[in-house]
């Protein structure tokens, strides 16, 4: 289990330059207003569920942090018809997976991201917008 | 004479030779009086500062009652309303979209033509219209509806233009919130500039919400590989209490 203890990492105020260009396109209906888009997080962790569901996919995931507690984060993709045309199926991911997570954080302080980058149980970061 | 002319000649076919690689290969031309096809909005990086939320750069020219309406406007573009405080009618209801407002969803959208009207399909919420070619008028005293009633003709062999009335008051003509009225017409000027690309030119104009036309001009490409799948407004949502320290 010693694999799964993951590391949480906590990057502030970077790539300001992708935001600005990956904002313009990313998001559906919701907007941005709930998350933190002026930080970007990171986290290592252990897929529990993943939900491929309209509007917006959902991923569950659980780490330990560095008291070796155990955390369950949520984290929000786009929908599914836009992951599909990504290359996605509601199998891409699943329970066990290991995966790192980078997106902007609730602003309310909860463990809930919106992703922009997820590095896949292979090591290859998943492409999250169709072209 | 013949020596000083052979540099020309070859510094011409050198130049000829470079201009011939010099152009991008371009798409073929756009077929005569079809817009068949799945095509996805791709506005230029220029329009990127606000074409996500709103038609221009400048605010269109708002009457004294559809100002009043828009700064009751809470949109969700701007970082301050979420989903819990905004009330942006598409967000908190899923209400339909309505037209234009439709462009701004990040979804593409097909045109399946018929003989006696065109069908246009927003993927975002399965969003219907149905155009008519037949010839017929617009109807002078339309019912209200959410995507409006829609007519289209081919004005040449590459550009269609649709005029739109009967919409009702419940949608906002974009994300910001900006209102309008039950007089709202729309005309959408298609121009198919080559195979895989489309001029879309708005005119957006109505007596009570609007001083003057509030004109614009977005762009989209054609999307030969996709298919429209299903998008949901509809749906659970991010439920923040629960993933709360």
């Amino acid at each position: 289990m010693r694999h799964l203890r993951a590391k949480l990492l906590v990057s502030v105020a970077v790539a300001v330059a992708a935001l600005l260009i990956l904002s313009a396109r990313g998001w559906a209906h919701h907007g941005t207003a709930a998350f933190d888009t002026e930080q970007m997080v990171t986290v290592k962790g252990v897929i529990t569920d993943f939900v491929y569901t309209n509007p917006h996919v959902q991923v569950y995931f659980e780490c330990k942090n560095e008291k070796g507690e155990s955390e369950k984060w949520q984290g929000e993709l786009t929908a599914p018809n836009k992951l599909n045309r990504a290359g996605w199926t509601k199998h891409t991911l699943k329970p066990g997976d290991e995966v790192t997570v980078t997106g902007n954080r609730a602003k309310n302080g909860g463990r809930t991201l919106w992703i922009r980058k997820l590095v896949g149980p292979d090591g290859n970061s998943l492409q999250l917008f169709e072209e | 004479m013949v020596r000083s002319f052979v540099p020309q000649v070859a510094a011409l076919a050198w130049a000829s030779l470079l201009c011939a690689q010099a152009p991008a290969p371009a798409a073929p031309s756009a077929p005569a009086r079809d817009l068949t096809g799945i095509w996805m909005v791709r506005n230029p990086s220029s329009m990127r500062a606000y074409a996500g939320a709103t038609f221009t750069k400048e605010e269109p020219d708002l009457t004294p009652w559809a100002l009043a309406k828009y700064k009751e406007a809470k949109n969700s573009n701007n970082g301050i309303y979420t989903l819990e405080t905004t009330n942006d009618p598409v967000i908190t209801k899923c209400y339909p979209p309505g037209v234009p407002r439709v462009y701004f969803h990040p979804y593409p959208f097909e045109f399946v033509s018929t003989p006696n009207y065109l069908l246009m399909l927003y993927e975002y919420d399965h969003t219907l219209r149905r155009i008519y070619t037949d010839g017929r008028a617009l109807p002078r005293d339309p019912d209200p509806n959410w995507m409006g009633t829609s007519v289209g003709r081919w004005e040449n062999d590459t550009t269609f233009v649709v005029e739109s009335v009967g919409f009702n008051d419940k949608t906002w003509l974009d994300r910001l919130g900006h209102p309008h009225s039950t007089e709202l017409r729309v005309t959408e000027r298609f121009r198919r500039t080559d195979r895989d690309h489309l001029q879309i030119d708005f005119i957006i104009q109505d007596p009570k919400a609007l001083q003057k036309p509030w004109t614009s001009t977005f762009f989209a490409e054609l999307r030969p590989k996709w298919e429209l799948g299903e998008i949901s407004c509809s749906g659970d949502y991010l439920d923040f209490k629960t993933f709360e320290k």
